[in-house]
């Protein structure tokens, strides 16, 4: 250190960790409350709503994990999410590969287009999806969330894939038509390899709107075969309506797969976020 | 020159199969909803039977309903505690966390968590901690003997408490703000150092005025989630106690519910508005950025 502290440098440093620490507290407090009272039982979270389990009670997670629908919404949520993901990197790869690297009249418009769907709060077409879905014959099906799901993401994911598709160097795919590479080739062996990352990070997005999302699949579907962990949670729980203790630790299983993608693809989320932010 | 033409329409018979899954999907989901929503908002319809066109009847139902006026005033109180209150708060963090102070990474990624936990999840707890005999009460029971409250139930508190629950989302503006923060030039703060402003004077004249645009977007975007809130309030309180805490979303919902679908549509159509009128004024005081482009996220 070259020089020392003076008082007012001390107190400012002070405040600022202390702010840093609140805020810590704020966001990870909720999730760690639901954790440790989700392995209590009943009578301790009765009297009193903190507090350390006298014994960890797994027995709260056998207990979830019994209830007859929770394996099932489990497994619906973990098909809708992965077929959404799957179909909305299929489709947003192929359209941004033609919007990032062929040039034609009109396809600025279009990208605008696409991803001025952002704009649009989705929760406000509540009726005509409702709507859409039950003259299409696909109500209370898991084909009508995947559908809905794939298809709300589309402007964020066009977005993103297809900023990381223009950042590909011309030259590259330059060299490869001189080597003979028609429009199919370019696509599936220079650009969708090279893009891997931008697909990643638009999958990760998709993938944790689709795990988390309430409303659509509250509108959409309306028996245990096609309904989601979300919905499970809000509604069927009330099997534990006494046995508090039972229903965090099923949300707990709910929200494992977003905190263990996170811990993975956190570099991506972030990364994601902030190529928008930047440009500001 | 055959050779050329064909080569020319088998380029362009690809690029049209590449856009049309995307094009099928955002006819479908995004403009046809949004000529429906608007057509719809018309008519007097009621999901069966011909739409009967009733010109602005719904409209002017719409704006003399109260619960729907009740709404709307929540939804601006939304909108604009998310941009006057979050958004400064998580520039605040930016500001301190461009710093680089110990842990700074971790910090970053610890704070955008709950952004990716479900809302059904968190707002689950949320009710627990506002409950009459949660931990919120007991916290300022023991801290300062205050009275036990019913924080969801009372009309006078419930829209303060599921406002202030947004807290837990704030790295979500704040690691757009750190990375726009982390693109100013070292060398601004250097010289200022040689000209022996203090870390405050640094802060005030350097890093706010270079992260105007981040701002602007920011707070648009804040501002634009304010007046299309639905999920968490609707999870905690389903819009009571008595509308004290309903929004637009929640009534288009209870409307569309009792097959008031017409009615629904108008509601929806006030959404969209609400959301651009948010980007246009916030444009017009502030200039120009691209909110567009942010939004993506």
């Amino acid at each position: 250190m070259k020089h020392t502290y003076t008082p007012a440098q001390i107190i400012a440093n002070f405040l600022k960790w202390i702010l840093l620490l609140s805020l810590l507290a704020v966001a990870l407090l909720p999730l760690l409350w639901l954790l440790v009272s989700s392995l209590r039982t009943n009578l301790e979270l009765q009297t009193n709503p903190f507090g350390w389990p006298e014994k960890m009670q797994w027995v709260n997670y056998t207990k979830a994990l019994a209830m007859a629908s929770l394996p099932r919404l489990l497994l619906n949520s973990a098909v809708v999410a992965a077929s959404s993901v799957i179909l909305n990197s299929a489709v947003t790869a192929m359209a941004s590969f033609i919007l990032a690297r062929e040039r034609f009249r009109g396809r600025d418009v279009l990208y605008t287009l696409f991803t001025a769907g952002v704009l649009v709060p989705v929760i406000s077409f509540m009726v005509p999806y409702f709507s859409l879905i039950t003259k299409s014959g696909l109500y209370n099906t898991l084909l009508a969330l995947v559908l809905v799901y794939t298809a709300v993401n589309i402007p964020v994911s066009i977005f993103l894939v297809t900023a990381f598709m223009k950042s590909i160097p011309r030259e590259l795919e330059e060299a490869s038509v001189i080597d003979g590479c028609g429009f199919f080739k370019r696509f599936s062996v220079i650009i969708l390899p090279l893009s891997r990352s931008g697909l990643v990070t638009a999958a990760t997005f998709c993938f944790i709107y689709s795990w988390n999302e309430f409303l659509m699949a509250m509108l959409l579907t309306s028996s245990i075969e096609s309904r989601t962990i979300q919905l499970g949670i809000k509604f069927f729980t009330s099997q534990f309506i006494t046995d508090y203790a039972s229903m965090y630790a099923a949300v707990i299983i709910t929200i494992i797969p977003s905190i263990v993608g996170y811990v993975f693809l956190h570099d991506k989320i972030i990364g994601g976020l902030t190529a928008g932010g930047v440009k500001g | 020159m055959q050779a050329v033409g064909t080569h020319r329409s088998r380029v362009w018979t690809a690029r049209v199969l590449f856009l049309l899954p995307v094009s099928v999907l955002f006819f479908f989901f995004f403009i046809y909803p949004f000529l429906f929503t608007i057509y719809t908002s018309f008519t007097s319809w009621r999901g069966i039977g011909s739409m009967k066109f009733n010109g602005l009847a719904n409209y002017a139902k719409l704006l003399g309903d109260p619960t729907f006026r009740k709404a709307l005033g929540n939804n601006v109180v939304w909108a604009l505690s998310q941009g006057f209150i979050q958004v400064p708060l998580a520039c605040l963090i930016a500001m301190i966390l461009v710093r680089k102070p110990r842990f700074w990474r971790s910090l970053r990624t610890i704070y955008y968590l709950p952004n990716v936990i479900s809302t059904v999840a968190l707002a689950m707890v949320w009710v627990a901690i506002y409950n009459v005999e949660g931990p919120l009460n007991a916290i300022l029971g023991a801290l300062f003997g205050a009275e036990k409250r019913n924080w969801l139930g009372n009309p006078d508190t419930a829209l303060f408490a599921v406002i202030f629950q947004t807290v837990i989302y704030i790295g979500y503006f704040m690691i757009i703000l750190l990375a726009s923060a982390m693109n100013i030039p070292r060398s601004l703060y250097e010289a200022a150092e040689i000209d022996g402003a203090s870390t405050f004077q640094q802060e005030l004249n350097i890093t706010l005025p270079m992260l105007r645009g981040s701002l602007i977007t920011t707070m648009t975007l804040a501002m634009a989630y304010g007046m299309r809130h639905f999920e968490s309030t609707f999870l905690m309180t389903g819009g009571g106690p008595a509308y004290a805490t309903t929004t637009m979303g929640i009534d288009l919902y209870l409307k569309m519910d009792a097959l008031r679908y017409s009615e629904a549509s108008t509601a929806g159509v006030f959404l969209i508005l609400m959301g651009t009128v948010v980007i246009t004024v916030l444009r017009k005081i502030f200039g120009s950025s691209d909110p567009m482009s942010e939004m993506a996220q």
